[in-house]
């Protein structure tokens, strides 16, 4: 109760200070000698009242106040305090709260950290992301208060969905916003650098630290909502191009573009009309993003329970923040073009442009096939499904080319080179094409396809692996996030084509026995937790080649709200997963048993996790 | 423009399917395309709920009458309409969708290939 009261005006209290930072921001802007500490102050304060109320949040979903509709929506006496606390945000209303502590959390530490930039420059990114932040507040008070009253006071909350008590998925939010949140800064920031002609290599070198922070939560959120996908959704795959993961991956594809765009306008005043376009770009994909989920559109696992005006006032707020930047694009940015640069055709410039056009093309893939079912209905209300078949058809055969060039790309020098050990990079190729072949020989299946993908990616992956041996620190960040993409294609098309699986039913007792494995059906236990009933199946599995292993998949019954889920019971080895997980049929007394064995899952974590250490040594060497 | 050629015979042998899994793959591929039609964003192979696990008895009945792969599609198509289908098929509504992304491309290319790229 006293932590609603709290925590609402200081909502509004936050506001306020946004309000008086336009005000001071405009004052100082006028003789810009010296940001005015008052900026700085104010800065803080909103940070500040943001996180008091979303400590106040916290606080009454730790103490179960179910006078505040938030936590009697989404929260149960019953639940674990850890639940209790990551419940705050499992929500739209306080997911929202986090939103806006992160926005004022950037931009706070962006105004102390940036030195060595003009005073107007700072002033500006501020108002911009002011706009974004007020803009949010308003949001959050008018249509989403996370601390709306209830009377009567009810006696007990309606629980947590069941599927979101989860510690992966606990901290996936957190960290996803981040990264989506993070890209504001970008915005902002570019903004204010379009505004007053100074994107220049002096900027890029700036603000290529905020790319990479984005880049690298980015990054290790959709990873964690992957790994959560995986063991919780309990069929075992981590990636089901759900549009809700598409959202968040189109972000990422952007910041990934505008990261190595960034490496060239680090160097010389080029591309500079596309790197603005592709900061505007990245935070309204994450705008888009949060549209899309918010105004439940879409049909996804992820859609909290929502109304038509939330996604109205968001699409609204989306289209001012679209209409501004590119209103300030056209009219304050001049392109050079008088002195339009041109790239020798073997040159780092040419091969980030063609990293720039593949990227390009995936993002406009997964944008295409994620929002044309949504137009399809509202023209012609006829409704079509785009699932794996249609990313996989569009996006397998482009990967190919992509993969080689991201192996020759850093090979080259800037503007103008000649490729360096010509014999090596071939026999690399061939060896890789071997090698594939080799793998593959006994597989029949779309054979020449997995050959040609498997050798690109292996050829990638040797290729990297002797520049760790030849250019041992030189370019280190990069030759990681390389080698780890190789690594992770390398995982999914493993894991793609030896995988192996059995279906079937038992009974307690009962034993399932093909030529390679056995499947002994032990026992069943029971347990009682304070949140859920579960029932566990004892199951030994034998292979052919002796070894033995003790799976127990569970199925739990949650008491608030009563929702039964499947826990995967899961063995992870170096080289492969074995994954186990049971259903109860109707009315029968025999359990539906899903049993496979995933080879390289864990590598598939382990280079996503490579991928982003790449970003973050990067981000570090500029510090040292 | 080889490379581009190179691309498109690439995706030519990609889209080309070969018949020779097994009967148990066959459905589990199927299955996998099929939407579960009262599930949130399931297929029907990754889903346990009634209408799946009776969609997933009938894929196999079918299979056993001797139909391809095409034809079970087009037998789901026509009982429950188009939503099933995971992978839409190229028809009038969905040019666009299919066709879109890779003009993009070609779009992309040529822009960079006339305005950065010197000549020799």
């Amino acid at each position: 109760m006293i932590y609603s009261l709290i925590g609402h005006y200081s909502l509004i209290l936050g506001l306020i200070a946004g309000l008086v930072l336009f005000y001071l921001s405009f004052k100082n802007f006028k003789n810009s000698i010296f940001l005015n500490s008052k900026i700085l102050t104010f800065t803080f304060l909103q940070f500040f009242f943001v996180v008091i109320s979303f400590l106040s949040l916290v606080l009454s979903f730790i103490v179960s106040d179910f006078s505040n509709e938030t936590v009697f929506n989404n929260s149960h006496t019953t639940k674990p305090l850890f639940y209790k606390i990551s419940g705050t945000w499992g929500n739209h209303e306080g997911s929202l709260l986090l939103w806006l502590l992160v926005l004022t959390l950037f931009i706070f530490i962006f105004l102390l950290r940036t030195k060595n930039q003009p005073v107007k420059y700072k002033i500006l990114t501020l108002v911009f992301q002011q706009l974004i932040i007020v803009g949010f507040f308003i949001f959050l008070i008018k249509t989403s208060n996370p601390f709306n009253y209830l009377f009567p006071v009810p006696e007990e909350g309606l629980g947590l969905n069941p599927i979101l008590q989860d510690p992966a998925l606990a901290i996936h939010p957190p960290i996803l916003y981040l990264g989506y949140v993070g890209s504001s800064i970008i915005f902002s920031s570019a903004l204010a650098a379009t505004s007053l002609k100074m994107i220049s290599p002096n900027w890029a070198v700036h603000i290529k630290n905020w790319i990479l922070i984005s880049w690298i939560f980015l990054t290790l959120g959709i990873l964690l909502g992957s790994i959560w996908a995986y063991y919780e959704l309990g069929w075992g795959g981590f990636w089901f191009w759900d549009p809700v993961e598409n959202v968040s991956l189109m972000p990422w594809l952007a910041l990934t573009t505008l990261l190595h765009c960034i490496m060239v306008l680090e160097r010389k005043s080029s591309l500079t009309s596309w790197i603005i376009i592709l900061s505007i770009a990245t935070f309204t994909l994450s705008m888009c993003g949060t549209f899309l989920v918010r105004s439940g559109i879409l049909n996804s696992v992820h859609t909290f329970a929502n109304d038509p005006e939330r996604g109205l006032f968001i699409l609204i707020f989306l289209f001012v923040l679209i209409f501004l930047s590119l209103f300030i694009f056209f009219f304050f940015h001049k392109d050079e073009k008088l002195n339009r640069p041109s790239f020798s055709f073997l040159s780092k410039e040419t091969s980030i442009l063609i990293n720039n056009w593949f990227m390009m093309y995936f993002l406009s893939v997964v944008l295409i096939g994620t929002i044309y079912p949504i137009f399809l209905d509202i023209i012609s209300s006829e409704k079509i499904s785009v699932g794996p078949p249609f990313y996989h058809k569009l996006i397998i055969p482009f990967l190919i080319p992509f993969l080689l060039m991201m192996a020759i790309g850093p090979k080259l020098k800037w503007i103008k080179s000649r490729l360096n050990d010509k014999i090596y990079l071939i026999l690399l190729l061939l060896g890789s094409i071997l090698l594939a072949f080799l793998i593959l020989k006994n597989f029949n299946q779309n054979f020449l396809i997995n050959t040609i993908l498997i050798s690109s990616a292996l050829y990638l992956f040797f290729v990297t692996i002797r520049d760790f041996f030849i250019r041992k620190f030189e370019n280190i960040s990069q030759n990681i996030a390389h080698f780890g993409f190789s690594l992770l294609i390398l995982s999914i098309l493993f894991n793609n084509l030896f995988s192996s699986e059995i279906i079937t039913n038992l009974k307690v007792g009962e034993t399932f026995d093909n030529s390679k494995t056995k499947i002994i059906f032990e026992s069943v236990d029971q347990k009682k937790e304070k949140n859920y009933d579960s029932i566990i199946a004892n199951f030994k599995i034998q292979s052919s080649n002796g070894k033995k292993d003790k799976l127990s998949p569970e199925l739990r019954i949650y008491n608030q709200p009563v929702i039964a889920t499947s826990e995967a019971d899961i063995k992870t080895t170096l080289m492969s997963d074995k994954f186990m997980v049971i259903n109860l049929v109707q009315n029968q007394d025999f359990f539906n048993v899903r049993y496979q064995v995933k080879p390289f899952m864990l590598w598939i974590w382990i280079s996503v996790i490579l991928i982003s250490f790449g970003g973050l040594i990067s981000f570090l060497k500029k510090r040292l | 423009m080889n490379f581009l050629k190179v691309t498109l015979i690439i995706f030519l042998i990609f889209s080309f399917k070969f018949v020779n899994a097994d009967e148990q793959d066959k459905r589990n591929q199927i299955t996998k395309n099929l939407r579960c039609l009262i599930c949130q964003g399931q297929s029907v192979y990754d889903s346990d709920s009634e209408f799946a696990n009776s969609l997933k008895v009938l894929v196999d009945k079918k299979l056993n009458e001797g139909l391809s792969e095409d034809q079970i599609y087009k037998y789901f198509k026509d009982k429950y309409g188009e939503w099933i289908l995971y992978e839409p098929e190229l028809n009038k509504n969905t040019y666009i969708l299919w066709l879109l992304p890779v003009f993009i491309f070609l779009i992309g290319g040529a822009i960079i290939a006339k305005s950065f790229i010197i000549k020799k």
